[in-house]
């Protein structure tokens, strides 16, 4: 399995490739479009969406900004419920861990639920280094472990896939033929995974949330199948990003009020399960032992980083990607790493020191702010991607050309008459290869935008050229300044002076 | 596996590396945050829901006409009951309608006093929760047609029960079946999801079940070009059967028990 | 009290009966716009490349221009939102922040000045043509200008305005978005021209000229006839047709 393959490249080379798929955008659209629209009336549904958000995000802010006492307090609370807790700073020290715990246990399969971290960790590879199966239970995660596939959505992992594909995919695993029928391909799984629940010897999940008053630890889905990772096999793994963490369960409040609207439109997951320690030694199901993986994995990069902490705030709702019309387009496979979207854009760079390493994943964004309205924390991403592509031109890491472009813009602009001359000599330069009112060519900067437009030209006059004449013709137009007009302006002025901004102003 | 190292050695020895790493680990965070290790308890001002949301209650007809809607709203069956036994009833003829062969049910006295035995003998054979220590009791509960639980709490904002683990009340019973019956107390429901967990800061660390299970409908999924399908792993088909009089076991004078 | 045009650079040199327009309408109302020579660009198409050294020796131009300003008004959300980056673009010069932060605080969209400030939605337009709206990213998610060009745009008498599906969909511009991402901004104006069409509408309208073009770029493109325009212009051939 070559998981991986598909982060080679540029994201503009894997941008055409999904471009180029029209079924693909055609599925994402069709889905995102839905999951946007059931957000948008759950949230009205709720009531005061605003007041929600702004409570999630302090939240978020509070415990990052005390991470280390309330990390301490989970693990020191997880490990009086029996927990076995491991912190790991690198990803290869957590599936070193998980490893270690499966030879242990001298495991055959184990039975995965949902879970991001693990992406990071290609730990499913890992396992089956060391003859380890691996086995994801979530249906959508199912299909595409069988496609050798990662996910291209944080949500809907198969979202680039249609039933027909699927249909394929599940007969070649069941050795005879499926029909492409949702309800039929799905009984199909459910039939299958069932055996396996029984008998997996560890079960592995990923952690939404992470409750340091009594360390227990928090799964939503609406499939059942964390439930069964969780309660059937004698070991359970769980692989924890080290900022899940919230205060109490009180928190976990406005976390389910926010998570489950803002990924699917639901009020609450089917399932949302609690999980403190392993089954008590009465009971007659849930896991003998229990581990708890706390991964750093870069994570740590962004905290003290006033730019970029707040990226420690995500839930991983999925809600930018659904907004993002740049993801609704090009897919999740483009952006080349298990997280995609505006969120993926952001996290790829910044989980990676090395700036060196950067694609030009930063790049592929309009911001237009869509990430940032519609994320339930209220992550400014829009404006975190702007800080990602300074760091890699102050490093030395800028596209040459646009360097020397962004030279010849701050000469222009450094100065009205220096630009006034700039303008002057488009004007000149543009006679060559302007037709009716409009620039056709596709040579040099103008190559990208006439590949899909005609570039407009400049005026036969600029504003500035034609200002003192304007200026001189207003004199007989102007009118009295009628005086609540005025008494509004002033107003503004002693508002702005009081320190009210005002509309538009914060 | 080292043949001289125990398992409960090797535990003992990843605990001890994991305390020294906590440290290192913890430091690292703190250092990166710019500050020493912070040791108490900061005050935290932003605690759980907004006020304006904590001050929504309503009254328990209300409650139950809200979680009937929105447990229906998620697929699943919402049905209103005086009493118990008008809910066994029920239960014992949806049983036979949906030719069940085998049910499983929490060990406790309320469920015990529904009388299911009986009522289903001729039909399907009725089990009651690790009543002994021969059973397999998760494969007992993956072979069983139907799972029958008693809610412990019940939210109506969101349309939840809720299913607290014990010794007596498995988490497989809620979750292997085809079909769950959920029994629930009208007294039980409260308004918003915040009044349950609240009892969870309560009881603390200590007096917490292994597994706390919210189940909102039938399991579900989308991830087949965003086709819902219902039962993917889960129980397809959920019954909560609001009980209007419910009596609890310990003012119950006869019954079951265990 | 001086009143003063952020022209922008764009409309400066591409769009200047843009601001030819604001200034006539607002003549209407006793508002004599100034227009101080100094300024030059925002310094957005550095700043969102990264070029942020590129971007103050631009933006400098700006604070220099309107400092004695009691007002500043552009006929774009995108450039007026720019200026409240200044603070991250300044924050190591507390001279230069000083006058970022209170720019910010006196600079205003073109029609949340009108409507806010001034408080004029109607202003006697007439305009009978079949129009729609797209709302541009910045002013409206950042700025916030959502209600305000509704307002002023209900109030035209004959103007019949039809709702441009998914509206709220960036058009792809996105600067220089445009040039180093060229298929993927393509491939979203194109979406966006398909919604335009779909309207039927004579006439699209908006707040910022930079999405306008783009926008109008790919409509001339596939040779489809609707006319562009930014909504003081709309407004401005509306008085002065009535």
């Amino acid at each position: 399995m070559s998981r991986q393959d598909n982060a080679a490249g540029s994201v503009k080379a894997r941008a055409d490739l999904a471009l180029n798929d029209e079924f693909l955008r055609k599925a994402v659209r069709f889905t995102t479009e839905r999951l946007r629209r059931g957000k948008k009336e759950a949230a009205e549904e709720q009531g005061s969406w605003e007041e929600w958000r702004e409570r999630g995000r302090q939240i978020r802010l509070h415990t990052i900004a005390h991470l280390d006492y309330y990390l301490n307090l989970f693990a020191d609370n997880a490990r009086a419920n029996g927990v076995h807790v491991h912190f790991a700073e690198t990803s290869a020290e957590a599936v070193k861990i998980s490893l270690e715990i499966a030879q242990q246990k001298a495991a055959k399969t184990v039975l995965k639920s949902k879970s991001m971290v693990t992406e990071e960790l290609h730990i499913n590879d890992a396992l089956q280094a060391i003859g380890v199966e691996a086995i994801e239970s979530d249906l959508g995660e199912y299909i595409i472990q069988l496609a050798g596939e990662s996910p291209s959505h944080i949500i809907i992992p198969a979202i680039h896939r249609n039933r027909f594909q699927i249909a394929e995919l599940l007969s070649e695993d069941a050795g005879m033929p499926l029909p492409p029928d949702t309800s039929i391909l799905a009984g199909y799984v459910r039939k299958k995974l069932r055996e396996h629940f029984l008998e997996a010897d560890i079960g592995m999940t990923g952690c939404n949330f992470a409750i340091a008053e009594t360390g227990s630890m928090v799964l939503f889905e609406n499939e059942g199948n964390a439930r069964m990772v969780t309660t059937l096999p004698k070991t359970q793994i769980t692989l924890m990003g080290m900022e899940r963490i919230i205060p109490s369960w009180a928190d976990l409040e406005v976390m389910a009020t926010l998570l489950p609207r803002s990924a699917t439109g639901q009020k609450l997951t089917v399932y949302m399960s609690g999980i403190t320690g392993p089954r008590r030694s009465e009971d007659a199901d849930g896991p003998d032992e229990m581990h708890i993986i706390i991964v750093d994995n870069g994570r740590s990069n962004q905290l003290g980083d006033p730019e970029l902490q707040e990226l420690l705030s995500c839930i991983r709702c999925g809600a930018c990607l659904n907004a993002c019309p740049v993801y609704r387009h090009i897919g999740g496979h483009a952006y080349g790493g298990p997280y995609s979207g505006p969120i993926g854009a952001v996290l790829k760079p910044a989980l990676q020191k090395n700036v060196a390493e950067w694609d030009d994943i930063a790049n592929a964004s309009s911001l237009c702010g869509a990430c940032y309205e519609a994320c339930p924390v209220k992550i400014p991403l829009h404006d975190m991607l702007v800080y990602l592509r300074r760091r890699k031109v102050d490093a030395g890491f800028g596209d040459k050309a646009e360097a020397a472009g962004m030279k010849g813009f701050a000469a222009a602009m450094g100065s009205a008459k220096r630009m006034k001359l700039a303008v002057k000599a488009g004007r000149l330069a543009q006679k060559l290869v302007a037709r009716d009112g409009g620039i056709r060519i596709r040579l040099g900067p103008l190559k990208g935008w006439n590949t899909y437009r005609v570039a407009p030209i400049l005026a036969k006059r600029s504003f500035r050229e034609q200002w003192r004449e304007l200026e001189h013709e207003l004199q007989a137009e102007l009118k009295e300044q009628k005086p609540d007009v005025q008494a509004r302006m002033e107003r503004a002025i002693r508002e702005r002076e009081a320190g009210k901004g005002g509309i538009g102003h914060d | 596996m080292t043949e001289a190292v125990t398992h409960a050695e090797w535990l003992a020895q990843k605990e001890r590396e994991s305390r020294v790493k906590q440290e290192a680990f913890l430091k690292g965070i703190s250092s990166r945050l710019g500050r020493q290790r912070s040791m108490t308890p900061p005050p935290h001002p932003f605690k759980g829901a907004p006020d304006f949301w904590n001050v929504m209650d309503y009254d328990v007809e209300h409650r139950m006409t809200a979680f009937v809607d929105q447990f229906s709203a998620a697929g699943g069956h919402a049905v209103r009951f005086p009493d118990m036994e008008a809910a066994a009833v029920f239960i014992a003829e949806r049983a036979i309608q949906l030719k069940a062969r085998r049910l499983v049910r929490q060990d406790q006295p309320e469920l015990a006093a529904l009388d299911l035995e009986k009522r289903l003998a001729e039909h399907a054979s009725v089990t009651a929760w690790n009543t002994d220590s021969g059973t397999a009791w998760k494969t007992a509960a993956a072979e069983a047609d139907i799972g029958i639980v008693l809610a412990d709490y019940a939210v109506a904002h969101t349309g939840s029960v809720v299913a607290l683990s014990a010794a007596h009340k498995g988490r497989s019973v809620s979750l292997l079946p085809a079909a769950l019956f959920v029994l629930l107390p009208a007294q039980r429901i409260r308004t918003r999801l915040g009044e349950v967990l609240a009892e969870f800061d309560r009881s603390g660390r200590a007096g917490l079940p292994a597994g706390i299970h919210f189940i909102s409908g039938p399991s579900r999924s989308s991830d087949i070009e965003n086709d819902l399908t219902i039962g993917v792993h889960g129980p397809g088909l959920v019954y909560a059967l609001l009980v209007d009089a419910f009596v609890p076991a310990d003012r119950m004078r006869e019954g079951g028990g265990r | 009290m001086k009143v003063s045009l952020f022209i922008t650079c764009l409309n400066d040199a591409f769009f200047p009966k843009v601001g030819e327009a604001m200034v006539r309408l607002l003549a209407r109302y006793g508002i004599r716009l100034q227009f101080p020579e100094l300024q030059t660009c925002c310094g957005q198409p550095a700043y969102n490349s990264g070029y942020w050294a590129e971007a103050r020796t631009s933006a400098i131009t700006i604070l220099e221009a309107f400092e004695d300003s009691d007002f500043v008004i552009a006929p774009s959300g995108s450039c007026t939102y720019m200026i409240h980056h200044y603070e991250a673009l300044f924050k190591d010069n507390p001279l230069l922040l000083d006058k970022a932060l209170k720019l910010k605080q006196k600079t205003y969209e073109f029609t949340q000045f009108l409507v806010q400030v001034v408080g004029i939605t109607n202003m006697g337009a007439v305009f009978p043509h079949k129009v729609t709206y797209h709302p541009s990213c910045h002013g409206s998610r950042l700025l916030g200008a959502r209600q305000e060009p509704m307002d002023l745009l209900a109030n035209v008498r004959g103007l019949e305005l039809v709702p441009l599906p998914y509206a709220e969909d960036c058009c792809g511009f996105g600067g220089t978005f445009a040039v180093k991402m060229a298929p993927i901004s393509g491939a979203m104006v194109s979406e966006k021209v398909d919604h335009v069409i779909e309207t039927e509408a004579e006439v699209l309208v908006g707040l910022d000229m930079a999405c306008l073009m783009n926008i109008a770029g790919h409509l001339r493109y596939r040779d489809e006839p609707v006319r562009v325009m930014h909504l003081a212009e709309l407004l401005y051939e509306g008085v002065r047709g009535a």
